[in-house]
């Protein structure tokens, strides 16, 4: 039982993770890779404000996500003046340095992690409450998106995805739009960071490296970039499917790497035989039809 | 006449291609410009500068009483600066409506504060701006592709909605380039109406095409170009007289 609401926890993190990212990389088109790093920047800053400012958790998880929401300039601001491949190796660039960083501190635990981070909630349904609480959080991320892309500010963001300069021709400030978007979808993932310091009081650095954002990008692509069910279902596809394959009993040298594997080989199947994603319609609008049209699109302007 | 766009002195060169070599012009109310010369004369580039594509090397562009040449694209767009595309630019995962819904030279949907706290004048700014759209579709004879996704129309359909996008921001100055591209019969006539009457109501247009009798049909004023150089202005009929001139358009040296 205990297992189960562990992967339900778990799943609930995806979802706000993959959600946030979609905002950023699915419906803004900026091709930042950083976004594990406010997953971590939340997870750090809320666990460490906790243990040695004994700072009360709730407040802490808050903290720490606006600390996640703030430090989005060091890849929103990049992001103004590169775009597309340039701002995918920016974001990395910034994703390993933190990391780095994070890595060869004596106070954030360095290569052995953060240890001892107070919980959230204690007592015998500890689980299942927290269990409650992610799934309204998670829900909550959904909505807040959704809400964000549609309507006026949602023609602005698929604008600006299009044709930044033509967008930009027409009076409309992108800078602006990508700020906003790097915050909203930075401090969502800095929430989903602290909350998950605050329940398995533990973190290390490479939770938070270039695999957590293939994993991401695999949820996001696989459920449907740019679209709002599908980075949910993506998060809960897979974070069950590397559960499921535990229960195969292969060893771990074959399992570690497996789950690259799937990853890897589902994007490439995704983008070759469903660019939609499972969850996007068939035209102007979802998946990555929405990149990759815009980068075929322009690759043909750019011919002429 | 006042002038809406005075060029002064414009240079610009991509390491040792020059766009722009000294370029001064200026566009005034009411004013249909056209900017002729062959392919490569530097005519998108002179557009892209004006509008801030591209910063320029030196000079300057004021555009009313602003001076803009250091200001980002899209503060000139809000001072009252409006362009199309040669290759019509559209919004693709767009319906024809909202690519020019996005286009008003105010747009409060662009702040999310404003979507929450100001909820009534948004529906009013929206609710005003549709009626402006539709009424702009139906000049330019599209207003029944209203709901289509504007990709999947024909490019000289696209070239007119990119018309009508431009004109939803009521910008003194137009620059329209190669509006005639790929249009033919009865919306080459719907076009040329649709500029002049723009220009009559005293915005100054300028129009790069190499449709020359379209630019004999609409211009006050040609302007030609070669190699970045502004190298003569007058009338078609005088540019088209001088030899030199039509030469260079049709592939001779430069002159010495």
């Amino acid at each position: 039982m205990e297992y189960i609401l562990t992967v339900m926890v778990l799943i609930g993190i995806n979802v706000i993770l993959a959600t946030s990212f979609n905002l950023i990389l699915g419906y803004g088109g900026l091709m930042s890779v950083a976004h594990p790093i406010f997953y971590a920047i939340g997870a750090y800053c809320s666990g460490l404000l906790a243990i040695h400012l004994q700072i009360p958790v709730p407040l802490s998880i808050l903290i720490g996500a606006g600390i996640a929401m703030v430090l989005s300039f060091g890849v929103s601001l990049p992001s103004l003046r590169v775009s597309g491949d340039y701002l995918v190796i920016a974001s990395i660039g910034f994703q390993l340095g933190i990391l780095h960083v994070i890595n060869n501190l004596d106070f954030t635990g360095a290569a052995g992690g953060l240890t001892n981070i107070p919980v959230l909630n204690e007592g015998p349904s500890r689980s299942l409450v927290f269990v409650l609480l992610i799934a309204v959080v998670a829900a909550c991320a959904v909505f807040l998106v959704g809400w964000i892309v549609e309507g006026d500010y949602g023609r602005a963001i698929t604008a600006m995805r299009n044709d930044e300069e033509a967008f930009s021709a027409l009076g409309r400030n992108a800078m602006n739009i990508k700020i906003v978007l790097f915050a909203i979808g930075s401090g969502m993932a800095g929430l989903a960071g602290a909350l998950y310091a605050h329940y398995f009081a533990y973190v290390t650095p490479e939770q938070f490296g270039i695999f957590t954002s293939a994993a991401l990008l695999t949820m996001v692509v696989v459920g449907g970039a740019a679209t709002t069910w599908g980075p949910l279902v993506g998060a809960v596809l897979l974070t069950t499917l590397p559960q499921a394959i535990t229960f195969l009993g292969l060893p771990v040298s074959i399992m570690a790497p497996l789950q690259g594997v799937i990853y890897t080989t589902l994007v490439i199947f995704f983008l070759f035989a469903r660019p939609q994603g499972l969850t996007g319609g068939s035209r102007g609008g979802g998946g990555l039809e929405a990149w990759s049209a815009s980068a075929a699109f322009r690759a043909r302007r750019d011919a002429e | 006449m006042s002038t809406i766009v005075r060029v002064e002195n414009l240079h610009k060169s991509f390491g040792g291609i020059v766009v722009a070599d000294d370029v001064n012009l200026s566009f005034e109310t009411g004013e249909i410009v056209g900017l002729i010369g062959p392919n490569g004369a530097g005519k998108t580039s002179l557009f892209n500068l004006i509008s801030g594509v591209i910063p320029p090397d030196a000079g300057s562009i004021t555009l009313g009483d602003h001076r803009v040449d250091q200001l980002p694209m899209h503060h000139r767009a809000r001072i009252g600066l409006a362009r199309t595309w040669q290759n019509t630019r559209m919004f693709h995962s767009m319906s024809v409506i909202d690519n020019l819904l996005i286009a008003t030279r105010r747009y409060p949907g662009e702040s999310l504060a404003r979507i929450l706290f100001r909820r009534r004048a948004l529906d009013a700014f929206r609710q005003e701006a549709t009626e402006k759209a539709v009424a702009l579709l139906e000049r330019v004879g599209l207003a029944d592709k209203m709901h289509e996704m504007a990709i999947e129309l024909s490019y000289g359909q696209q070239k007119r909605i990119g018309l009508a996008r431009a004109l939803m921001s009521d910008a003194a100055c137009l620059l329209l380039d190669e509006p005639m591209a790929g249009v033919e019969g009865q919306a080459y006539e719907t076009i040329i109406r649709v500029i002049r009457e723009e220009a009559q109501a005293g915005r100054a247009v300028c129009v790069v095409e190499h449709n020359i009798s379209f630019i004999r049909d609409i211009s006050d004023r040609t302007v030609f170009m070669f190699n970045g150089c502004v190298l003569a202005s007058g009338s078609v009929d005088e540019l088209t007289r001088d030899s030199q001139l039509t030469d260079l358009y049709f592939g001779g040296e430069h002159p010495q």
